[in-house]
């Protein structure tokens, strides 16, 4: 079955992670700008992933990385019709995923590395392709989909050779949405279970 | 599960009159897409479920997810056990080999394809890939051409229809075989065509390396994909809504890749 999509969005997510620190201002987007931001936060990614902390201290670490530079329109319509309350913990709940998600895929690694290679514009954002490779892993293709609309580069989105991780989930949690009425109340009980059930030893 | 780059295993020829088993084909086609019809749900009226419906391509859910949960009932119990066997028993090295092998053998579908696709490029890289890996590579179990600069890559009829500009159809779970579509089911028939291994006469030893072959296709493909499947089953919400939306967005870039490689058939150094 050709479902690579987890490790390779996790891996791929990772390498974006590690480049937000060190945002650009807010300015016209360039294929420079978007280069630069990819870079530095996957260095600072890959530093957390690398380093000899436990996977609960780089847990810690990353959060606070994917909440400041992702922005990942995952709810598609949902989130028009979502309270604010639930927005924010909608929120809270998808970045703790998104780690989970990411560590559980290159958290026990050492030496993993990655190469920026080419820029193109992707509609109003810019597109970054990077490959990451890990120890006795074969390497992939990541293209990190870089918007500067607000003001700030976000990561919108991460294309793991094919599949979009944004589209991915949305589908995902539209289809959910669909069996249970549309209930976002639903859907947050069912994440927070996810998050918790990932939390149990 | 289906065989990632495997071929595919083709009954061997009966001698019994061929016009009544076609007729009896036909019945079963007939009666299959009655079935496939009577299960199709109606469209949703709402415009932003509709756009999502539309989305889906998925007319024919209700009788996918069955087929989903037969089919990973299944996997549970007999396909996923061997493939963790297999990966406990069998070094990395090893599986990667193997892969390699079963990438070879089936670099004929992928060159019959890009043919037809009309990359003569592509046709030429997957030729070379063959030629090297099978005498450089010892039948395959080295891949050899990655390192001559011609990596892999896929193609197959479902592809090569894509790129001629038919659609998918709606979305198919085929059981055993996994995610799929009406264009891609046809497809893995017409590879089973084009692999020549199914057109050598049948020897004691090549019918006893095929079904070998096949075999060990499936479980090695099964292996590649355990963990990415586990995860899959454990983070989404809704595991069989995220399989469709990452196959058809993954079929949709592969036919894009194809069609967007213009590279010249001249060497590189000629131009």
């Amino acid at each position: 079955m050709k479902t690579a999509l987890s490790r390779r969005h996790a891996l791929g997510l990772v390498a974006a992670a590690a480049t937000l620190r060190v945002a650009a201002p807010a300015r016209a987007a360039s294929a420079g700008d978007a280069r630069a931001f990819v870079s530095s936060f996957g260095q600072h990614l890959i530093a957390i992933v690398n380093s000899d902390h436990s996977l609960a201290d780089k847990k810690v670490a990353i959060l606070p990385l994917l909440q400041e530079h992702v922005d990942m329109d995952a709810m598609g319509r949902y989130w028009r019709v979502a309270t604010p309350e639930q927005q924010t913990r909608f929120l809270a709940l998808f970045h703790q995923i998104l780690v989970n998600s990411i560590t559980d895929k290159i958290g026990d690694y050492r030496g993993v590395t990655f190469t920026i290679g080419n820029v193109a514009s992707s509609g109003p954002d810019q597109a970054v392709d990077t490959v990451i490779s890990r120890p006795e892993q074969p390497a992939f293709n990541a293209q990190w989909i870089v918007s500067f609309s607000s003001g700030k580069p976000m990561v919108v989105d991460v294309m793991a050779e094919g599949p979009s991780l944004r589209l991915t989930t949305r589908q995902d949690y539209a289809s959910f949405l669909g069996r249970h009425n549309g209930s976002i109340d639903a859907l947050l009980h069912a994440l927070d279970h996810q998050v918790q059930a990932h939390a149990a030893p | 599960m289906r065989a990632v780059t495997g071929s595919n295993l083709q009954p061997s020829r009966s001698c019994t009159p061929a016009r009544r088993p076609r007729r009896i084909t036909r019945l079963f086609a007939g009666l299959g897409l009655a079935a496939l019809a009577g299960c199709a749900a109606p469209p949703p009226k709402d415009p932003d479920a509709l756009a999502e419906y539309r989305e889906a391509n998925d007319p024919y859910e209700s009788l996918n997810r069955k087929m989903y949960d037969v089919s990973m009932t299944l996997d549970k119990y007999s396909m996923r056990p061997v493939a963790k066997a297999y990966v406990w028993a069998v070094p990395y090295r090893v599986r990667q080999s193997l892969g390699n092998m079963v990438q070879t053998m089936n670099e004929p579908v992928v060159f019959f394809n890009d043919v037809g696709a009309g990359r003569p490029r592509r046709a030429g890289d997957a030729f070379v890939r063959w030629c090297i890996n099978m005498v450089a590579g010892v039948g395959g179990l080295v891949d050899v051409a990655k390192y001559a600069g011609y990596p892999h890559h896929d193609n197959d009829a479902g592809l090569t229809l894509a790129t001629w500009g038919v659609p998918s159809g709606p979305y198919l779970f085929m059981p055993m075989l996994g995610p799929s579509s009406i264009r891609d089911g046809i497809g893995y028939g017409i590879d089973t065509g084009l692999q020549p291994f199914n057109y050598v006469p049948r020897g004691y030893g090549l019918l006893t390396f095929n079904w070998a072959y096949n075999i060990m296709g499936m479980i090695n493909g099964r292996a590649d994909h355990l963990d990415a499947l586990d995860q899959l089953q454990k983070d989404a919400l809704d595991p069989y809504a995220t399989i469709r939306s990452a196959y058809q967005q993954q079929r949709k870039a592969q036919a894009e890749a194809i069609r967007n490689d213009h590279r010249a058939t001249v060497p590189d150094w000629y131009n």
